[in-house]
């Protein structure tokens, strides 16, 4: 599975490498993916095999683990539209496959799913499911629940209506898909939709009734984040993308089902409940960060939660049978809302800092790529404590009214952005997601935009921008070790047993996405062999990296 | 031309010059008469392109952008530029976002007007619409002059780390 688990843990039971011996790290081997952009995602390593899918073309590999200078088993060079380069708003990303009975799952940038035989490496299926011509991609990381395989749009900047739909693992065949935007019947809530606020009756059409006419159909509400699931319940977890444009006067209303966490049944597709942490997002803030599933001691019992770190800033502990916030506290500095109403579960707006046509709003924090994106969050049962890669960036906001055109951006506002207070642009911190309290961090000069994995041996890895990889003490947060790979990390540390019986830890070296690509400027000439102008927010961080593709990997 | 009407009529309280006559059958008149004798006619030429065995260069269409050094003209093609979405691709003033930067001075596919036309005419593979099929070539030669005035100073050849700010000169 992409994130571990199907709870989003990326918690490791292996524990050879601790806080004592961390120090002993080295470079094992290391890989050239052949792509120089933005690598976000993590390898997958089964039997003795890492499976790597690149960023556009999203070529896969599978490396055999047991033969000395890991040769390649095979490779896969899927079919793969070049329009889908300057279709996709945030780089050409792929956030990883999904493995189950012996097959390999991904999406292609132009709108596809693929499966692809594990041994053999030939191609078994592929469905269409994007409409790149409107603005459609796909980016995220597939989770396969009993034989389903369940994939998401990309495309909230481009006027498209998202959904979340799935695959027979055995055929490819489309079982349901699903609309997060617009009438009932579209976002499939029927009798057994109980929102936690709201009510019922209220709820009715909701996904329509808060948008203006058809405006839905432009609305967004995409599906690019991480799935997770909860087989005891049969609910599949997922946010939803910023709606559609981020001039919220074209929009009035809370335009739901978009910037929300929405409990789907695995089965059906049926959502159960939904909650918009961000109605009428006007920030883009989305909700489409992971939604971690662990069971947590609060108020005296042990709550079935869900935990979600939003790009509003606030962190979310949540119940995931029902929808209730237990509790949503801001992990990074914010001044555009005051705090959340538990009773209502909305947002208290600070009016000086909401966006809206016409007037040009000054330092917003979080910026709109949130105190948090799409790096995701680990957990440690053995600490208990969540370990949540952070930005700390702030933006202007000035919106202004757009034609929808397919094919071309939906966006509707100039938000240039800048660092937050304090100083720093990142922090990698520990979260008690019982109390909604930081234990620790550790301030980066640059937002960290790669994720997080604990392991049992109580150390926490994680990649920086400027092309650190590092190991921390998961209790204390000290530095253990680190090391230079060749690029700045946007991906997901991994670790695994080799056929020798070591532990190794495997990282992707490739600065790009949003944060990369868009911020750091890089696509200033788009080619990377050029010296070229970096952003206005991280002037100064083509000091230390450059392109890569590499996969780098780590043993004692 | 109905096209352009309905994408015109979209546009919100934007001055757009082109829209009202139907200039994309006066440009046509402009273009020249072309045979199966004259295939290099129909091709924009590109002067960056081999010219195999040393042979005298490729000249290929002769296309002349009727708006050259109207400011006028250049300023609805900044209208145009933010009311196509060309900015939500190519970044406030062309500095680069989803799509290449059109302000650094290097162009993928050529930076003269007939170049800078074409692409935007018949679109280029990595994302880059086909918009001759939607506005007319009147409001494709004002962006042409916009997109060519973003450039000027704005090449990057070396950046200096050496001091406490990052140095950037070019040219």
């Amino acid at each position: 599975m992409p994130a571990g688990d199907y709870s989003a843990s990326r918690y490791s039971a292996l524990d050879q490498i601790t806080p004592s011996n961390a120090k002993n790290l080295h470079a094992a081997w290391t890989f050239s993916t052949g792509v120089l952009r933005g690598h976000e995602g993590q390898p997958l390593v089964i039997d003795n095999t890492m499976y790597v899918v690149t960023p556009y073309p999203n070529v896969a590999y599978a490396l055999d683990l047991k033969t000395e200078g890991q040769p390649l088993r095979w490779k896969v060079r899927p079919e793969n539209a070049q329009a889908a380069v300057g279709t996709a708003c945030c780089d050409v990303v792929n956030r990883g496959a999904a493995y189950a009975d012996g097959r390999i799952f991904y999406n292609l940038l132009d709108g596809h799913t693929i499966a692809v035989d594990g041994v053999t490496g030939k191609v078994l299926w592929r469905t269409t499911m994007g409409n790149l011509g409107k603005g459609e991609t796909m980016t995220m990381a597939p989770l396969v629940v009993k034989g389903k395989v369940i994939v998401g749009s990309s495309g909230g900047e481009m006027g498209v209506r998202g959904w979340i739909a799935a695959l027979d693992a055995a055929t490819g065949k489309q079982l349901w898909r699903s609309y997060n935007v617009g009438p009932d019947a579209d976002v499939k809530a029927g009798a057994r939709f109980h929102p936690f606020y709201g009510g019922r009756d209220a709820s009715r059409n909701q996904g329509a009734s808060t948008w203006p006419g058809t405006t839905y159909m432009q609305g967004g509400g995409t599906v690019w984040g991480w799935l997770t699931y909860d087989p005891e319940l049969n609910l599949v977890y997922h946010g939803t993308s910023n709606p559609g444009p981020w001039n919220g006067k074209q929009r009035p209303g809370d335009n739901k089902w978009s910037a929300s966490i929405i409990a789907r049944d695995a089965d059906t597709g049926e959502m159960i409940w939904a909650y918009q942490p961000t109605p009428h997002d006007v920030w883009d803030y989305d909700a489409v960060n992971e939604n971690i599933l662990v069971d947590l001691p609060i108020g005296g019992r042990t709550r079935k939660a869900l935990v979600h770190f939003d790009r509003n800033g606030f962190a979310y502990t949540m119940d995931r049978a029902t929808g209730e916030v237990i509790l949503a506290k801001p992990f990074v500095p914010m001044n555009w809302s005051t705090g959340v109403d538990l009773h209502t579960g909305r947002p208290q707006l600070n009016p000086e800092k909401t966006p809206f046509l016409g007037k040009k709003v000054s330092f917003i924090c979080p910026s709109l790529e949130g105190g948090k994106n799409q790096q995701p969050a680990a957990f440690s049962p053995a600490t208990g404590l969540f370990y949540v890669p952070t930005n700390n960036l702030c933006m202007d906001f000035e919106a202004r009214e757009v034609s929808y055109i397919p094919g071309t951006p939906y966006i509707g506002a100039n938000a240039p952005e800048v660092g937050g207070p304090g100083g720093y642009r990142g922090e990698f911190i520990a979260w008690d997601a019982t109390v909604g309290r930081k234990v620790w961090g550790i301030k980066e000069p640059y937002p960290v935009w790669g994720g997080a994995l604990a392991t049992k041996g109580n150390v926490v890895f994680y990649g920086t921008l400027d092309g650190w990889f590092k190991v921390v003490d998961a209790r204390s947060g000290a530095l253990l070790w680190k090391f230079k790979v060749g690029s700045g990390v946007v991906g997901n540390p991994v670790t695994y047993i080799g056929p020798d019986g070591k532990q190794y830890v495997a990282i992707y070296a490739g600065i790009g996405g949003d944060m990369g690509l868009l911020i750091a400027g890089d696509v200033a000439a788009n080619l990377p062999y050029d010296v070229r102008e970096r952003g206005t927010t991280l002037p100064d961080l083509s000091r230390w990296t450059s392109w890569g593709g590499m996969l780098f990997v780590f043993s004692l | 031309m109905r096209m352009s009407l309905v994408v015109c009529a979209l546009l919100f309280g934007t001055v757009v010059e082109g829209c009202a006559s139907d200039s994309r059958a006066e440009s046509a008149k402009q273009r020249p008469a072309q045979s199966a004798q004259d295939l290099a006619g129909r091709f924009v030429s590109h002067a960056e392109h081999i010219q195999p065995g040393g042979v005298a260069p490729f000249r290929g269409l002769q296309l002349v952008n009727p708006h050259d050094g109207d400011a006028k003209a250049l300023a609805t093609g900044a209208k145009l530029f933010v009311a196509y979405n060309c900015v939500d691709c190519h970044g406030a003033d062309g500095s680069g976002a989803m799509g290449p930067s059109l302000a650094d001075g290097r162009w993928h596919f050529g930076g003269t007007a007939a170049e800078v036309f074409e692409s935007i005419y018949q679109g280029r593979p990595e994302g880059m619409p086909a918009w001759g099929s939607l506005i007319s070539d009147d409001q494709i030669w004002m962006l042409v002059s916009y997109v060519r005035s973003l450039e000027a100073g704005k090449d990057v050849t070396s950046e200096n780390f050496g001091g406490k700010t990052v140095e950037r000169s070019g040219h």
